[in-house]
C-alpha cells in the first residue's frame, strides 16, 4: 500500500474541510445562522479526523512520527491547533471560538503544503526517543497558544460587537474569554517549559551541552519570557480584558518567529527543524 | 535604613521582576541577531559604523558579558526575595483553619443542605466558622508560585555552577591512535570509528570505540560512543561530536623518507628541517570531481577517486594550492610530498559537569511546580447563615470564574 499517497489524499481533504469550516463559520457571523455554525463545527471535527488519518500514513510509511522537518511540523502544529480548539470547544462550550481558530489553522496547513513532502530518513542527532517527547509538548505548547490567540483575537473584536445580539449569544462575555484566553495561556506556558526541559536533556546527549543558546533555543526562551510577563502582569498590574488579549497576540507572533522566522532568518544547529 | 529597605523591596518587587524578564528579552534578542563570537572583522564588515557600540559592549557575546551576568544575579536575587518575603504569609495561610471572606462580593443564596453541596463540589471535609461552614481543598495551590520562582533559581544556580566547574575537552584522530585528554593525565585510545551508511548513502550512526587509560593507577575502561548515545567512563562523559576525513602524509628530501603523519582536514604540519615549509591538507574529496563552476567537490561519500586539496605555506606565504588526485604528488625544491590512506577521523567531546543534575532537578521541580500552580488551583468555600439560609462565598486561585460558574450550577440545583 503507498501510504504517501494514502497521506496526500487524506492531507488535501483535511485541508478543504478546514478551507469548509472556515467558509462555514465566517457564514455563521455573516448571515448569523446558527445552521452554518453547527456544520462549521461539524466539519472542522471531520477536518481533523482526516488530519489524524493524514499524519497516521505519514507515520506508517516514514516508520517515525511525522515530527522532524519544515512541513510534518507544520502539519502537526495545525493539527495540533486543531486539537486544543477542539479540546476547548468541549470544555467551554463555545463554538464560535472555530470562526477564530480556522484561519489560523488554514495559514499553518497552508504553509505546511507549501513544503517539500518527501519523507527523509533522520540524521544521526534526531533519532532519539527525546524528539517524539519533544516535538510533540511542542505542538500542544503552540497549539495553546493559538487558541488563545484566536480567543484574544475574538475578544479585541467582541468589544466593538457587543450590542449584536448574535454576538451576546454566541459569544461569551468578556470575562469569560480572557479567562479561556488565560487558560489556553496556562497549558500552553506549562507545555513551553517541557519543550525547553526535554530539549536540553536530549541536547545534552546529542551535543553534549543541555543550553548552547542556539537562536531556536534562545527564541524558545524568549516566548517563554513573554507568556512569563503576561503571567505576573494579570497578577501584579491587573493586566486583564485588551490588554491581556493583546498581549496574548503578540506572544503568538513569537511563537511564529520562534516556528518559521528562526529557520529561515538565523540558522543554527536547530536548521533541520 | 529606610531607603535600603525600600531598595531591598523593589529589589525583590514583581514589578522589578518585570523589568528584568523585559531585558531579558531584549537582551536574547540581540544575542540571537547578532552573529556570536566572531572575530572583530566580521562585525567590522557586516554592521559598518556599529562594529565599535557592538564589541564595546559586548555584544559579540552577549550571554557571557558581564552585564548579562549581572542580569542573571539580579534575577535570582528578585526570586530569592519573592520567595522569601512571602514565606511566612504562605506557612500562616496553611496552618489558617478559616480565612476571612472574600471582601466585596455578595455571595449567593442557597437553600438546601450545606454539607451536601460542600460534597458535591468536592470538598470532603469542613471546619465551623461563626455558625457557618468553610472549606478549602488543594491548599498545596497556594505554593504553585513559590516553587516556580525556587525552581527557576535552581536551573540558574545549576547552570551558573556547570559554567565555573564543567570541564570540557575533545580529543580528536583515526583509529589506532592514543591522545592524552586535556591536563588530566589520562589517554584516550581510538580503537575503531565506523560511519554506517544507508543505501542512500545518508548516515545512519556514527560509532567509536574507545579506551580510556589512567597511566598512574593503570586502570582502564573500554566502550563505545554514538551519537544520542554518549559514554561514561572515569568520572567523565564521551560525546561522539564530529568527524571529517584525514590521510596520511609522508614527505621525502630526494629519495630519503623524512616524515611521516596523519592530517586531518584543515590541519598543517611544518615539514622536519624546513619549519618555513607548511603543508596544509585544506580539504579532503572522497569521490572527487568538479562542479559546473569548476570548483571541486565530491559525487558520492564513498571513497572512489580521492583527491587531497592542499595549501602549501613558505614563510607565511601561500606558495600554492591545488587538488591531489591518487598516485600525484607534490614537488618543492628536493621535496616530494604524497598524501595517502584516506579515512575518518572522529572527533570526541570529554566533559564532565557536576552540577548537570543540580539544573535537572531545577526542570523537574519547576513543571511540578507549574502543575501545581495552573491545575491544582486552591478552592475555598464559605457558607455564611442567613436566617434558615445560606449566603454562599466561593474563590479559586486563578480559576474563580470557571469555580463560581460550577458553584452557582450547583446551587440551583440544591436549591430545587
Amino acid at each position: 500500500m503507498n501510504f504517501l499517497l494514502v497521506e496526500k489524499i487524506f492531507f488535501y481533504a483535511a485541508f478543504a474541510l478546514y478551507a469548509g469550516a472556515m467558509a462555514l463559520f465566517f457564514l455563521f457571523f455573516a448571515l448569523k445562522s446558527e445552521k452554518a455554525g453547527k456544520y462549521a463545527n461539524a466539519l472542522m471535527t471531520a477536518a481533523f479526523v482526516f488530519h489524524t488519518l493524514a499524519l497516521a500514513a505519514r507515520s506508517i510509511e516514514a516508520g517515525r512520527l511525522p515530527l522532524t522537518n519544515q512541513y510534518e511540523f507544520a502539519s502537526s502544529f495545525a493539527w495540533g491547533v486543531c486539537l486544543c480548539y477542539l479540546v476547548f470547544q468541549w470544555r467551554f462550550h463555545f463554538r464560535a471560538m472555530g470562526a477564530f481558530a480556522a484561519p489560523v489553522i488554514l495559514v499553518i496547513i497552508a504553509y505546511a503544503a507549501l513544503q517539500n513532502k518527501q519523507v527523509r530518513e533522520l540524521m544521526p542527532a534526531l533519532r532519539s526517543g527525546w524528539l517524539v517527547l519533544h516535538v510533540s509538548t511542542a505542538i500542544i505548547s503552540y497549539g495553546s497558544f493559538g487558541i488563545s490567540c484566536a480567543v484574544s483575537a475574538m475578544f479585541l473584536l467582541r468589544e466593538k460587537m457587543s450590542a449584536s445580539e448574535f454576538w451576546q449569544k454566541n459569544v461569551p462575555d468578556g470575562k469569560k474569554l480572557d479567562f479561556i484566553s488565560y487558560r489556553a495561556v496556562s497549558l500552553g506556558f506549562l507545555f513551553l517549559t517541557m519543550v525547553l526541559i526535554t530539549g536540553a536533556i536530549w541536547a545534552e546527549q546529542a551535543w553534549g551541552s543541555y543550553w548552547s543558546w542556539d537562536p531556536k533555543e534562545t527564541w524558545a526562551l524568549i516566548t517563554w519570557f513573554i507568556y512569563a510577563i503576561y503571567l505576573h502582569l494579570r497578577i501584579s498590574r491587573g493586566w486583564k480584558g485588551k490588554s491581556a488579549a493583546i498581549f496574548a497576540v503578540i506572544g503568538f507572533v513569537c511563537v511564529v518567529f520562534t516556528y518559521i522566522g528562526v529557520n529561515t532568518l538565523l540558522p543554527g544547529i536547530h536548521s533541520y527543524a | 535604613m529606610r531607603e535600603i529597605k525600600k531598595g531591598l523591596k523593589f529589589l525583590s518587587s514583581m514589578a522589578f521582576a518585570l523589568v528584568i524578564l523585559g531585558l531579558f528579552v531584549l537582551v536574547c534578542i540581540a544575542g540571537s541577531v547578532i552573529p556570536q563570537g566572531e572575530i572583530q572583522a566580521v562585525y567590522e564588515s557586516a554592521y559598518p559604523g556599529w562594529s565599535g557600540l557592538i564589541l564595546g559592549m559586548g555584544l559579540d557575546d552577549v550571554f557571557h558579558s558581564w552585564w548579562f551576568i549581572l542580569l542573571t544575579l539580579l534575577l535570582c536575587g528578585n526570586l530569592l526575595g519573592c520567595n522569601l518575603v512571602r514565606v511566612s504569609p504562605l506557612v500562616n495561610k496553611m496552618k489558617a483553619k478559616t480565612r476571612p471572606l472574600p471582601t466585596g462580593e455578595e455571595g449567593m443564596h442557597f437553600h438546601g443542605d450545606p454539607e451536601k453541596l460542600l460534597k458535591e463540589m468536592g470538598f470532603s471535609k469542613w471546619e465551623a466558622m461563626e455558625g457557618g461552614r468553610y472549606a478549602i481543598r488543594n491548599k498545596i495551590g497556594f505554593w504553585g508560585a513559590w516553587l516556580t520562582h525556587l525552581g527557576i533559581f535552581v536551573i540558574i544556580l545549576g547552570f551558573a555552577l556547570g559554567q565555573i566547574f564543567t570541564v570540557n575537552y575533545s580529543v580528536f584522530g583515526v583509529p589506532g591512535e592514543e591522545k592524552p585528554i586535556g591536563d588530566t593525565g589520562l589517554l584516550l585510545s581510538i580503537d575503531d570509528f565506523s560511519i554506517e551508511l544507508r543505501p542512500d548513502d545518508t548516515v545512519e550512526q556514527y560509532t567509536a570505540s574507545l579506551t580510556l587509560k589512567n597511566p598512574d593507577s593503570g586502570e582502564q575502561w573500554s566502550g563505545q560512543t554514538q551519537v544520542n548515545h554518549p559514554w561514561d567512563a572515569g568520572g567523565l562523559r564521551f560525546y561522539q561530536n564530529s568527524t571529517g576525513w584525514a590521510a596520511d602524509m609522508a614527505v621525502y628530501r630526494g629519495e630519503e623518507l623524512i616524515q611521516t603523519d596523519t592530517l586531518c582536514a584543515g590541519e598543517y604540519r611544518p615539514v622536519e628541517g624546513q619549519p618555513e615549509l607548511i603543508v596544509m591538507l585544506r580539504a579532503f574529496y572522497p569521490d572527487y570531481t568538479q562542479d559546473e563552476d569548476g570548483m571541486p567537490t565530491s559525487a558520492s561519500g564513498q571513497v572512489v577517486d580521492p583527491g587531497y586539496l592542499y595549501m602549501l605555506y613558505y614563510k607565511g606565504e601561500l606558495l600554492g594550492m591545488n587538488v591531489l588526485c591518487a598516485g600525484e604528488k607534490i614537488t618543492v625544491s628536493d621535496y616530494t610530498i604524497l598524501f595517502a590512506n584516506p579515512r575518518s577521523y572522529t572527533l570526541i567531546q570529554i566533559k564532565h559537569d557536576p552540577f548537570t543534575w543540580l539544573a535537572g532537578a531545577g526542570g523537574l521541580l519547576l513543571l511540578a511546580a507549574l502543575f501545581v500552580a495552573f491545575y491544582l488551583r486552591t478552592e475555598e468555600l464559605w457558607l455564611v447563615p442567613e436566617g434558615e439560609d445560606w449566603r454562599v462565598f466561593g474563590r479559586s486561585r486563578k480559576g474563580s470564574l470557571m469555580f463560581r460558574e460550577k458553584l452557582a450550577a450547583k446551587l440551583e440545583e440544591g436549591s430545587k
